[in-house]
């Protein structure tokens, strides 16, 4: 099935030309904001390594491993495991639900023994892999059809449901906006989107009462009126925007940061990062780490461009949607306009599956780009 | 092409790739549109309102603790530390460096032991309090048990030693009566006075004695200081600035000289029935300063510091001798015999009676049905007034306070100082009576009766002064001039000494009876060198009048089988001991009053103890070598 002429001359040979034809500037500005994440989780832990920059420093670094490693695995590959993987991912999800470790009150995690993984994470590549074979597969004409609609709701609606009962509000929104960026993308047309929001004003207000786990319900009327609860839920958004806002143009220098070393943000190191860059370099910090993403971003839109193939395509801006919404997610949580959820913010936030599920898709970003010459083939009608 | 996405039909690669590159832009506007927006929210919390983010930033993040200030010592005339600070050695526990409690407090209780009411107290306070507040395990620990915890603070995770502030009252005991103590601020206590110090748990304000009134000059202010704290108000930084220091408080002489408060303590010692119970007052003539204010027996007041025990509030309570009861100031006694100089200075100034008119004293005396006894049951003859004084026949007084009158004999006990409360700044004292017309209607509804004015004349019946009021009317006496009004307190303003107004010749007769009292052979109190002979004060004269002050009736039949002795009698029923006196009789200096519960004659323990005191008090003073040449000491040396 995979017969491709560049492969013939020699394993080691044609590796090596395959690194030089990849977009270096996409690994490069990853390397540059996993760097951020590394100063700023020292920052956050008052500049102790071991409390998780050094380890952090290590995941970008083995990561980045992984994403060559990735990105030079022929694309063909990756859209035969398509399904696989998708498949492994929801079984994954699904042995959360029997036997996962409880942290914080949320089942997200599987204890591998010697880890710790937290399969909702691989499922966003999984995903975005399983919805870009599927609507490339698909006849153009029946991407607006009702296979098209209710295949892809099918693929999406398992593992949502699944996170949600974990209870991961944040991914599980997160999964559904990727998927609905996807559907978008592939060409559904503008009826059905008009229908499937009429149907989204309706289930969205159904769904928050019957579907949703009370702190989560809290979490979302205490970011519609932050006076309900001024020293619970909301204390974190108010402390997190007194971070913010105290910080100034300039900030307070790094270290220096009085909200952090008073450990008024919880979880500073992780969803909260964002509030140790805004106070410690304010604005100029904060607007440059927005670059520095919208720098990724449009680097990944480019990518996709020079693409011939519907998969490649979907599954690069799919990946790019989900690491934009993770983004958007979290820096509209620190700044009080979104929700506290779990979120956070990608190769900055301490933690490793994200930093691994993050990677691993510019890996599959960089393979669909370094491929895009290869023809795949559609399985589908 | 701009109708191929809206198309159901089945449309070709290329413009597929066209709808896909079309809605990638769109996406990709859209996302900008979400920085832009999430770009404009931290311009508006950085920039637009970030003062006001950087003023809740120091709400948050600074705190203001109070400083507390150190409380001024009180001392004596010559600087001696009456109370003062000391460290106070204590032991704390910080909960959330403890991991294993129980263990903890056992190796604790290995050095220290502590009561299963304390480990009990202490797992609460734990339970009450946020784990970085640090739990007192135990303090006013002595320096062994403190070095020997110190030395093994690292086997105990969590364990603190602290060195803090507490009181401490270094003399004995004998000065627990003037003092008073401090302790923690009671809810009446913060009612009345809304300093914040008082709402801090370790802050003591003085709750008795001196401690308590002279509170504003000992207290001093509280200080602020800023610090920095976390969320859970841990402080994690301190900002000092001097101008907010605490200011300590001042410090507070006392007019007493405690090494003669000490001499005098020990002149109430008894070979086996423990300290005699009473008090002693000495006076400085001139001034009205308070050299001695003692209360017979003393107790430490460092207990009440560290928190009495029920066992020492139970031995305090049922002792008999009272030792918590301040007797110098609260203790009402009559004053017996002494009260004559009070009924002979009224004699003279209402020019009634005649210092030389004679009346015969048969040892009793007759009024109406009842017989007024003399204490000489076979009478002393014919007496004079000086010779009446001398040696304290009753009789003579009994006759010469009908012709005067209880009102003219009440208000002249009035200025010389009895029936007054005198301001001295340490509490509790009482007025005493000196009875009239007037105060026997109010007080008891009852007119006045001659034998009335017979009982008060020997200072028996409703008469009842304190040893401060005998010590004042001694040193009126020996001024002659001035009304001397006692004062303990160094720098305190007083007013002027209002003039005593009596008429000099009649206080001098009376000066010169008391002479006789002690200086005459037969006087009462006769003694040819009341400070002994052996040093400066050997040719120094006193005057003094003694005081038996009865406390039992003597009935009729055991007037007739012979009055028992007094030693015979149960402690509780013998007779009070009285004096009260005045040295140098010529040039006076100091005066004394001195009450001895239930010791007798006052010709005995309370004279000598006045004696003592007295010329120990002269001997302090210089005044007995600078006016009778170098004692012996300097001779020896020379």
């Amino acid at each position: 099935m995979l017969s491709v002429k560049t492969m013939r001359p020699g394993l080691v040979r044609n590796l090596i030309s395959k690194l030089y034809e990849i977009n270096w500037l996409l690994p490069a500005l990853v390397m540059v904001v996993g760097t951020v994440g590394v100063m700023m989780i020292l920052a956050a832990t008052e500049g102790v390594w071991a409390h998780g920059a050094f380890q952090h420093g290590t995941r970008i670094i083995l990561a980045g491993g992984l994403m060559l490693a990735i990105a030079l695995t022929d694309i063909r590959v990756w859209y035969q495991l398509a399904y696989p993987a998708y498949a492994l991912a929801l079984i994954l999800l699904m042995g959360v639900e029997v036997a996962g470790v409880t942290i914080n009150g949320s089942q997200r995690w599987l204890d591998l023994g010697v880890t710790r993984l937290q399969p909702s994470e691989i499922m966003k590549p999984a995903i975005v892999l399983a919805l870009a074979r599927y609507y490339h597969d698909l006849s153009d004409w029946r991407v607006s059809h009702i296979t098209g609609l209710v295949g892809g709701l099918i693929l999406l609606a398992m593992p949502m449901a699944l996170i949600l009962r974990q209870p991961d509000l944040g991914t599980t929104l997160l999964l559904g906006a990727t998927g609905v960026a996807i559907v978008f993308l592939a060409g559904i047309n503008w009826r059905v989107i008009g229908f499937a929001s009429l149907f989204a004003a309706v289930a969205i207000p159904l769904f928050f009462r019957f579907g949703l786990k009370e702190y989560q319900q809290s979490r979302i009327l205490t970011f519609l009126d932050p006076s309900r609860d001024p020293a619970g839920a909301s204390y974190h958004i108010t402390q997190s925007k007194i971070a913010l806002g105290s910080g100034g143009v300039t900030g307070k220098g790094y270290m220096k940061g009085t909200q952090r070393q008073g450990e008024y943000v919880p979880e500073n190191r992780t969803d909260f990062i964002f509030t140790v860059i805004g106070e410690e370099f304010g604005l100029v910090g904060g607007l440059t780490t927005m670059g520095l993403y919208m720098a990724v971003i449009a680097v990944c839109i480019w990518l996709s461009l020079q693409c011939k193939e519907m998969f490649s395509k979907l599954l690069i801006l799919g990946l790019t949607t989900t690491f934009t919404l993770y983004i958007f997610i979290n820096l509209g949580m620190v700044m009080g306009l979104a929700p506290v959820v779990g979120v956070p913010l990608p190769l900055i936030s301490y933690g490793g599956t994200v930093i691994m599920a993050v990677m691993a898709g510019f890996g599959l970003i960089l393979s669909a780009h370094l491929h895009r010459g290869v023809e795949l083939p559609r399985s589908g009608t | 092409m701009g109708s191929v996405g809206m198309s159901t039909a089945p449309t070709s690669s290329a413009a597929d790739k066209g709808t896909i590159t079309r809605r990638t832009a769109m996406l990709g506007a859209g996302g900008l549109g979400v920085f832009g927006v999430l770009g404009a929210r931290l311009y508006q919390l950085q920039v637009i309102e970030a003062e006001n983010y950087q003023m809740l930033s120091d709400n948050n993040r600074f705190n203001y603790n109070m400083l507390l200030p150190e409380r001024g010592e009180i001392r004596d005339r010559h600087g001696r530390p009456l109370a003062r600070n000391r460290q106070n050695f204590r032991l704390v526990m910080i909960p959330e460096r403890t991991p294993d409690m129980n263990k903890t407090l056992d190796r604790v209780g290995r050095i220290l032991p502590l009561s299963d009411r304390q480990r009990k107290r202490i797992l609460q306070d734990v339970k009450q309090n946020p784990k970085f507040v640090p739990i007192l395990i135990d303090d006013n620990l002595d320096w062994a048990t403190f070095s020997a915890l110190n030395m093994r603070l690292h086997a105990l995770p969590g364990v603190v030693s602290e060195a803090g502030q507490g009181r401490a009252y270094p003399e004995n005991g004998v000065f627990s009566h003037i003092l008073g103590y401090v302790g923690r601020a009671g809810d009446r206590d913060i009612a009345r006075d809304d300093d914040p110090l008082l709402r801090q748990p370790t802050f003591r304000i003085g709750k008795t004695g001196v401690e308590a009134s002279q509170e504003s000059t000992l207290r001093g202010e509280s200080g602020r200081l800023k610090v920095e704290v976390n969320a859970r108000g841990r402080i994690v930084r301190e900002w000092p600035d001097p101008e907010t220091r605490a200011v300590p408080g001042r410090d507070v002489w006392l007019t007493l000289d405690a090494e003669l408060q000490e001499f005098a303590a020990k002149q109430f010692a008894t070979e086996d029935e423990g300290d005699d119970s009473g008090g002693i007052v000495v006076i400085d003539v001139l001034t009205g300063e308070l050299r001695t204010l003692l209360s017979m027996p003393s107790f430490d007041a460092n207990l009440f510091v560290s928190g009495l025990t029920q066992r020492d509030m139970d031995a305090l309570n049922s002792d008999p001798k009272r030792p918590q009861y301040n007797k110098a100031i609260a203790g009402g006694y009559p004053p017996a015999s002494t009260f004559k100089m009070a009924v002979m200075l009224a004699a003279l100034e209402s020019k009634l009676i005649a210092p030389d008119d004679e009346i015969f004293c048969l040892g009793k005396l007759r009024l109406g049905n009842r017989t007024f006894h003399c204490w000489k049951r076979q009478g002393h003859g014919k007496m004079n007034m000086r010779d009446a004084l001398k040696h304290s026949c009753d009789t003579y007084f009994y006759d010469i306070s009908q012709k005067v009158g209880i009102d003219k004999i009440a208000d002249v006990a009035r200025r010389l100082g009895l029936g007054e409360t005198y301001p001295i700044g340490v509490g509790g004292g009482i007025s005493g009576i000196v009875p009239d017309a007037q105060w026997k209607q109010a007080r008891l509804g009852t007119g006045w009766r001659m034998g009335d004015t017979l009982n008060a004349s020997i200072g028996q019946g409703f008469v009842l002064a304190t040893p401060l009021q005998l010590g004042v009317m001694a040193a009126r006496l020996a001024n002659m001039r001035e009304a001397v009004t006692p004062r303990l307190v160094i720098g305190e303003e007083i007013e002027p000494f209002a003039p005593l107004d009596f008429d000099p010749k009649h206080l001098a007769y009376v000066r010169d009876a008391m002479w006789a009292v002690t200086s005459e052979e037969r006087g009462t109190a006769y003694r040819p060198y009341p400070f002994g002979r052996d040093d400066g004060l050997k040719s120094v004269q006193m005057a003094g009048k003694t005081g038996t002050g009865q406390v039992r009736g003597i009935s009729a039949s055991e007037r007739a089988t012979g009055v028992r002795k007094n030693e015979k009698l149960p402690w509780k029923l013998r007779d009070h001991s009285i004096f009260v006196g005045f040295a140098p009789y010529d040039k006076p200096r100091f005066a004394v009053g001195t009450i001895v519960e239930h010791g007798g004659s006052g010709s005995k323990r309370a004279a000598d103890i006045t004696r003592a005191v007295l010329g120990e008090a002269l001997r302090r003073d210089g005044l007995g070598q600078a006016q009778l040449g170098t004692p012996l000491e300097t001779g020896a040396l020379r």
